[in-house]
């Protein structure tokens, strides 16, 4: 039987260093919820300032010590710079084979697109050119509606036509490649019809996810739980959970966690490294003063100094609980509810990392609600249905 | 818990820590501002640690102060009389004023020697005099931030050298105190300063802060006044329990410095590699030190210091 659809696990996860490009903080839309509180027209990468940060991340490879890499190019929207990003890359490819770089095979390049000029001739052609090493994922929010509610140009303009019309080439050109789907208050009532509608657009993996920041109204995780309910009937009624993959309904989330044992912490920041246009290290985008608020920008280096690392120290230390509330540590549903390092940074009272915005909490349980709905749901049909030898069957204990 | 509480007469007070004191225009501590500081103190039941700048402060200040018990800070040129903590800034100063300062001194006495890296490395033969003559020694390195590969090495060779110093006043009988080798010998646990957790400070504005060094480098730094209180925004940072690299080392005699903290990492609860470093250095000269001191049986042989594999333990807990 084919399996349930679980969400594409990315490329060398856990084992691959992340390097963010910021090449410009400019864009085409003018996203309601974007958390790019900076974003201007002004802010390009030189080539010289890529070049600097090829040399010194390849230069020191006892300080990069994963055995792969993924280049990320992030913006504003990475591709209006796609003939720097063009000659970034191929200045990493020939760096990468002249010093016999244990990354020389094991390499990607990774973009987040608005997909707005995903058909012109200069992004075709670098797609083209280096396709073998290419990940692409261009984030469309659902229907025409939810899309534009949010995803519009700086005139107010929604954006979902000129993204859609771009859809069937990515497919064709990237098949499994995965939408990105942020909800925000607004966004609710449209989660569930949105996520059907990129499954009917052929999207088969859709990474949705709740923003972090302080926006939820009361009645919100109501509506949310509501939807998500509704889509779980849907996937199940129309077998989406065969092939298609909603990030929403995990498995694995909705438990209690160790405190111990699973004491990891949920954000990256610091395992990566993003480089702006002058030059200055981030341990994560988010720190990038264009992120943030209210706080000052955290670097952690530069091209010229290189990377600072006591102030990579409380990145690389930092576990879930030196920096979560009591009320997270002995939550019942913990498992799976996460949090941004940055957004953690920009809401505490202090300038700290150790202090987690807990702003997501209701939203979290009530798609743990959701989700136990959908499982529940989903492991009674297989079970009608004869197919249960796929899953662990749930244990029925009898409490009278 | 809260259990001291430090105030700082002056802009000028003398720095008895890693700090530098660089303000030269006086600013005294208004007399209010004093007996309300002293007022909360007593409310509070918190032990009080007055630092003293280099002059003489007026009769009604002095007063204030003597109403409670109290700890006296200040630099040993004399001019207070009753220190309790005295404060030299190099091995000269101390070797030059050590006297002066006993002749105005009635308590038993803390020297705080507060030393950069040249300078200790320089003088540290002198520290035998030191050690004969105070009750206890502090040594306040003020330059650990810059401390490269050398200077560890020199490092590891100056406490060494203190080692054989010390094990000398065992011999004749002394039990002399040098924080950065003796107090391991004995602590079971982290003996931090616990600045923001178990002190603050009232400075000469009115307001608190999490130590002097705080209110030097950033008077808009403030965690209350005295008026709306004490407020540690994000409290639970400054103790060991959540400090990741800290609570679960043991070299207990680190005092680990939340401004130092915040000043090389960024956060409070988070030393550089090199406070780390020098922290483990001393450890493991204690270690050596221990041993020597029970090997000649002036030490019990029932207190140990384990081997550790590293000098960070950030390497210990990343696996770096």
């Amino acid at each position: 039987m084919e399996l349930i659809k679980d969400n594409v696990v990315p490329w060398q996860e856990g084992s691959a260093k992340s390097i963010t490009f910021i090449v410009t903080k400019d864009c085409q839309l003018a996203c309601k919820y974007c958390y790019l509180v900076g974003k201007n027209a002004g802010e390009r990468m030189p080539f010289e300032v890529a070049q600097q940060a090829v040399d010194y991340i390849l230069g020191n490879p006892q300080l990069f010590p994963e055995k792969s890499v993924v280049f990320d190019f992030i913006g504003g929207e990475p591709f209006l710079e796609v003939d720097l990003i063009d000659r970034v890359c191929d200045y990493i490819k020939v760096q990468l084979f002249e010093k016999s770089h244990r990354w020389f095979n094991s390499y990607r390049f990774n973009f987040s697109t608005n997909g707005v000029g995903y058909h012109e001739e200069a992004v075709q052609r670098y797609i083209e050119k280096n396709r073998s090493h290419l990940s692409i994922g261009i984030t469309i929010d659902g229907t025409p509606a939810k899309h534009n509610l949010n995803r519009v140009y700086k005139s107010g303009k929604g954006s979902y036509d000129d993204v859609a019309r771009n859809i069937p080439l990515w497919i064709k050109q990237f098949p499994q490649g995965g939408t990105k789907v942020t909800i925000s208050s607004p966004d609710l009532p449209y989660v569930c019809e949105s996520v059907l509608h990129l499954y009917a657009l052929g999207i088969r993996e859709v990474n949705i996810n709740c923003v972090f920041e302080d926006v939820w109204r009361d009645g919100d995780d109501q509506l949310f739980e509501a939807q998500l309910v509704l889509l779980a009937d849907e996937i199940i009624g129309k077998g989406y959970y065969r092939g298609y993959a909603c990030s929403f309904f995990s498995e694995i989330i909705g438990k209690p966690l160790d405190p111990e044992l699973q004491n990891q912490n949920w954000c990256g920041a610091g395992m990566m490294l993003a480089v702006d246009a002058a030059g200055v290290f981030y341990p994560c985008t988010r720190f990038a003063q264009y992120s943030l608020r209210s706080k000052k920008a955290v670097a952690i280096g530069s091209v010229r100094e290189g990377v600072n690392r006591n102030r990579l120290r409380p990145f690389l230390t930092l576990d879930r609980s030196t920096q979560s509330p009591q009320e997270c540590m002995v939550c019942e549903v913990a498992a799976g509810c996460a949090w941004c390092q940055g957004e953690n940074y920009d809401a505490a009272e202090t300038s700290t990392i150790y202090r987690r915005s807990t702003a997501i909490c209701k939203m979290h349980k009530a798609r743990v609600r959701a989700n136990n709905y959908y499982w529940n749901k989903l492991y009674r049909k297989l079970e009608l249905e004869g197919e249960t030898n796929n899953f662990e069957k749930k244990e029925a204990h009898v409490i009278c | 818990m809260l259990q001291h509480l430090v105030i700082m007469l002056d802009d000028t007070a003398a720095s008895y820590c890693h700090y530098e004191s660089r303000k030269t225009q006086r600013r005294l501590i208004s007399l209010d501002s004093l007996k309300s500081g002293i007022l909360f103190a007593m409310k509070q039941n918190l032990m009080l640690q007055v630092v003293y700048p280099r002059y003489e402060i007026p009769d009604g200040h002095k007063a204030a102060i003597e109403s409670i018990d109290h700890c006296k800070v200040a630099q040993g040129n004399g001019c207070v009389r009753g220190v309790a903590v005295i404060i030299f800034d190099g091995w000269r100063d101390a070797e030059s004023r050590l006297a002066v300062a006993e002749a105005a001194e009635s308590k038993e006495k803390i020297v705080v020697l507060r030393t950069g890296k040249a300078d200790f490395f320089a003088g540290h033969a002198s520290a035998m005099q030191l050690l004969s003559r105070a009750e206890r020694l502090n040594v306040a390195l003020t330059d650990v931030d810059t401390f490269g590969e050398k200077d560890f090495a020199a490092y590891r060779e100056a406490l060494a050298a203190l080692g054989e110093a010390v094990k000398q006043l065992y011999a004749q009988g002394l039990r002399p105190q040098l924080n950065i080798l003796t107090d391991r010998l004995q602590l079971e646990k982290a003996n931090s300063c616990n600045a923001g957790y178990e002190n603050v400070t009232l400075a000469p504005n009115g307001k608190f802060y999490v130590c002097p060094a705080f209110y030097l480098e950033d008077e808009s730094d403030a965690v209350g006044d005295l008026s709306a209180g004490l407020d540690v925004k994000n409290r639970y940072l400054y103790g060991i329990s959540h400090a990741p690299l800290c609570r679960t080392c043991d070299a207990y005699q680190c005092r680990r410095c939340v401004w130092l903290n915040r000043k090389t990492t960024g956060e409070v609860n988070t030393p550089s590699r090199e406070q780390c470093v020098v922290a483990h250095l001393e450890r493991n000269a204690s270690r050596n030190l221990l041993r020597s001191l029970q090997s000649a049986g002036l030490y019990s042989a029932e207190n140990a210091i384990d081997e550790v594999s590293y000098l960070d333990p950030f390497d210990a807990l990343t696996g770096r």
